[in-house]
């Protein structure tokens, strides 16, 4: 096992900063986040975290018919793209009272769907959106290819075996892309120059950015997978009220295409994500002891009966104070969402189906002069008045507690490997864990829900949407959890038309601003202790802004192409 | 077939139809395939704005045909053509933060794959693209689009591409 493991567990540097460090753009997500902690002593002693961009979709949904929703909403974001078209849909199927009536072979085909996006949103997470924060490309340069393969070859984490001579290939690209001066992905990146706070041997870092490369390319398979039963990708098409339309779907050569590109992405997935992670995460183990958030939600995914949560494959529930021993099930009275420091009229906080969007925008000076006043435009929302973590770590602690075989089965795989108890879960390691496990418990399901549709196919179960009539007027909500975590669309129907449509996205749950009262939001309570070497390059601050895999939803800005823009500290 | 009429050519407009000018790379592509039949080994495509996802076509491309609006501060109208150094020089024109640079693309091309097709843009010289979002080409560049068209297909031809026009 020549390679893999650190002799002695490796430990994130603390400098002895004292003072402000803002993060404004935060780069390697989707959208605008503006993060600013004030450090003591080089650990993080308070955080903000902002939202700098407003959409207004919920003005734009009002008086629309009901179907459209989900082809605007689906346009808040392009990365997680069709989770938007699979809330709207819900709620509206909710409100007009299909769900129960759907056919199995639309629900599976929706379920291979929302699967496929999974895989891509993860694979395209961990390596582009995250990676960069713990590997090293720079100093891959310094790496023997000899020992690169050695580690894929014999160390047991389950790697394809790879040449010297790719590595070598790799290296040399590498060195060849770094001279350039046309640093492009990598512009700005902290590892430009030595890093304290990274940690893994050269050859790792080799490695990691070999696959980094790899994935560029691999990410295209699950996209177009989501291509075929969507009709197209980004935002997809086909989901309807009642079901999916995608009949082209059911024909056995588009299902032996989606079959094929599945098969060799789950090849990433078994023999480069899941080794990549268990080679990198003992380099930084002490990461399980940062980034810690206190309560948990999720409503589940993956429905057989799209009328019943408990019918989901990955189950619904609510954990808190880290107590994996109780889990409530989630109830939909409890959401609430909260203005006081937002920049929205009204203080008051609201259930989403009597939610208002009345936006005011103020300043930034509250938080910049040390009061925390209006400082985002995200909403804060709350469960039973807990600030609840939502994504991967949410749905795997769930599964986890509730002893979902597949996830519990890889849960203790990797505590094992790491030697660490399920405490360590609870963390920015636990999290990116997480997405992991997540990522094969899903996709090795999906191998059965392929098999289901060939059946059914067969059998001439070819129904995929049932029909429904739109109600005057009605309530209904859609719950996804998408690969970011517990999404929830709202919707009142009134004279046939939408009345009122709130979206509670997952971002906004994990990072959004404090509640009235006070309370710090998942990402702002899990940024607290956090160690800075180098206010300059806060590498750690984004280890855990990154592991929550943010998505704002992006917006348009006009950049005056003569000038350069300048950050107070750029981000890679 | 000789190895001349093997290469993969990839004639690619891009630019943002709904930002006036900045559209005319794509809006030349849409006349192209109105106006041509083009052999099997030439493909044309409407990049539009996609910046890094347009990695898969330019790494199976042996030759790269952008059309795109550049700066170069000359009058409206005015029909460029860069390669080598020079197209580094164009590609740096951005307008919003979701436009993905290009040359970024090409330069990441190499580096996930070894590979890095030759390229040559034809640009032209935009008038209005800062205003507010619309459809309209200004008619100074619309003028442009037949010489535009000539200079392409001389390029399609130099790189061993074949075409015909199609039946009026």
């Amino acid at each position: 096992m020549a390679g893999c493991k650190p002799k002695s567990a490796p430990v994130t540097p603390v400098g002895d900063y004292s003072g402000r460090v803002v993060i404004d753009p935060i780069n390697r997500i989707e959208g605008h986040l503006r993060i600013e902690v004030e450090v003591e002593n080089g650990r993080v002693k308070n955080a903000w975290s902002s939202s700098q961009l407003f959409r207004g979709l919920e003005i734009i949904l009002q008086g629309r018919d009901p179907r459209d929703a989900k082809h605007f909403t689906q346009r808040s974001c392009g990365v997680c793209t069709h989770t938007h078209a699979l809330a709207s849909t819900r709620c509206v199927e909710n409100a007009v009272g299909v769900q129960a009536q759907i056919p199995e072979t639309g629900l599976v085909l929706r379920n291979l769907l929302l699967g496929a996006q999974f895989l891509h949103d993860h694979i395209v997470h961990f390596y582009h959106l995250h990676a960069l924060d713990w590997v090293d490309v720079v100093n891959a340069l310094s790496a023997s290819p000899k020992k690169a393969a050695e580690i894929t070859n014999t160390a047991g984490l389950g790697h394809r075996k790879h040449t010297v001579a790719e590595f070598e290939a790799t290296q040399a690209r590498l060195k060849k892309f770094v001279a350039g001066g046309q640093l492009g992905i990598f512009t700005n990146a902290y590892f430009l120059e030595p890093h304290a706070a990274y940690k893994l041997p050269p050859e790792i870092n080799l490695i990691a950015t070999h696959h980094y490369l790899l994935a560029l390319k691999v990410q295209l398979l699950p996209s177009r997978m989501m291509a075929i039963i969507g009709g197209k990708n980004p935002h997809t098409q086909s989901l309807y009220e009642g079901g999916i339309t995608c009949y082209d779907a059911l024909k056995p050569e588009n299902i032996a295409q989606f079959k094929a590109l599945f098969l060799e992405t789950m090849d990433f997935v078994n023999q480069f994500y899941i080794p990549d992670v268990l080679a990198v995460a003992p380099y930084y183990l002490d990461w399980g002891g940062i980034g810690h958030t206190t309560h948990f939600h999720t409503c589940g995914e993956f429905a057989t009966d799209e009328s019943d949560l408990n019918s989901r494959f990955l189950p619904q529930g609510v954990i808190l104070n880290n107590d994996l021993s109780k889990v409530a099930d989630f109830d939909l009275k409890k959401v609430e969402e909260h203005v006081a420091h937002s920049w929205y009229k009204d203080d008051s906080p609201k259930h989403p189906w009597k939610g208002v969007t009345d936006p005011l925008y103020t300043s930034l000076d509250e938080m910049e002069t040390g009061k925390t006043g209006r400082y985002s435009w995200m909403k804060a929302p709350r469960y039973d008045g807990l600030s609840t973590e939502v994504g991967p770590l949410a749905q795997c602690l769930v599964s986890y507690a509730r002893g979902h075989k597949q996830t519990t089965a890889l849960v203790n795989l990797v505590l094992k490997h790491l030697g660490v108890g399920a405490g360590a879960l609870f963390s920015t390691l636990g999290r990116t864990a997480a997405r992991c496990i997540e990522t094969k418990v899903i996709g090795d399901e999906m191998v059965e829900w392929i098999a289901k549709l060939e059946a059914n196919v067969a059998a001439g179960k070819t129904d995929i949407v049932a029909p429904f009539k739109m109600p005057e007027s009605a309530f209904g909500v859609g719950f996804v959890n998408a690969p970011r975590g517990a999404l929830s669309h709202w919707i009142e129907i009134a004279g046939g038309k939408i009345k009122n449509f709130q979206l509670v996205v997952p971002s906004t749950w994990n990072l959004g601003p404090r509640c009235d009262k006070g309370i710090l939001s998942p990402v702002e309570e899990a940024l607290i202790g956090t160690p800075v070497f180098d206010p300059k390059r806060p590498v750690e601050i984004l280890r855990t802004i990154h592991s929550y895999d943010p998505c704002i939803a992006c917006g348009v800005h006009v950049i005056d192409p003569k000038t350069n823009e300048t950050y107070k500290f750029k981000v890679c | 077939m000789t190895a001349e009429a093997e290469k993969k050519i990839l004639v690619l407009g891009l630019g943002n139809i709904l930002l006036r000018d900045e559209g005319i790379g794509v809006r030349v592509v849409e006349r192209l395939i109105e106006q041509y039949e083009f052999l099997d080994n030439i493909t044309l495509m409407d990049g539009g704005v996609r910046g890094m996802i347009l990695m898969d076509p330019i790494i199976q491309a042996d030759h790269i045909i952008v059309i795109d609006a550049v700066l170069n501060d000359q009058p409206p109208g005015t029909v460029y053509r860069l390669e080598g150094d020079d197209v580094k020089l164009s590609m740096a024109f951005k307008n919003s933060v979701h436009d993905m640079d290009f040359l970024e693309t090409l330069c990441c091309c190499e580096l996930v794959s070894g590979k890095r097709p030759s390229a040559v843009i034809i640009g032209i010289e935009p008038k209005e693209y800062q205003t507010d979002p619309s459809l309209d080409i200004s008619q100074e560049l619309l003028d442009r689009i037949p010489e535009m068209i000539v200079k392409i297909l001389q390029e399609i031809e130099a790189a061993g591409g074949s075409y015909t026009p199609k039946a009026a």
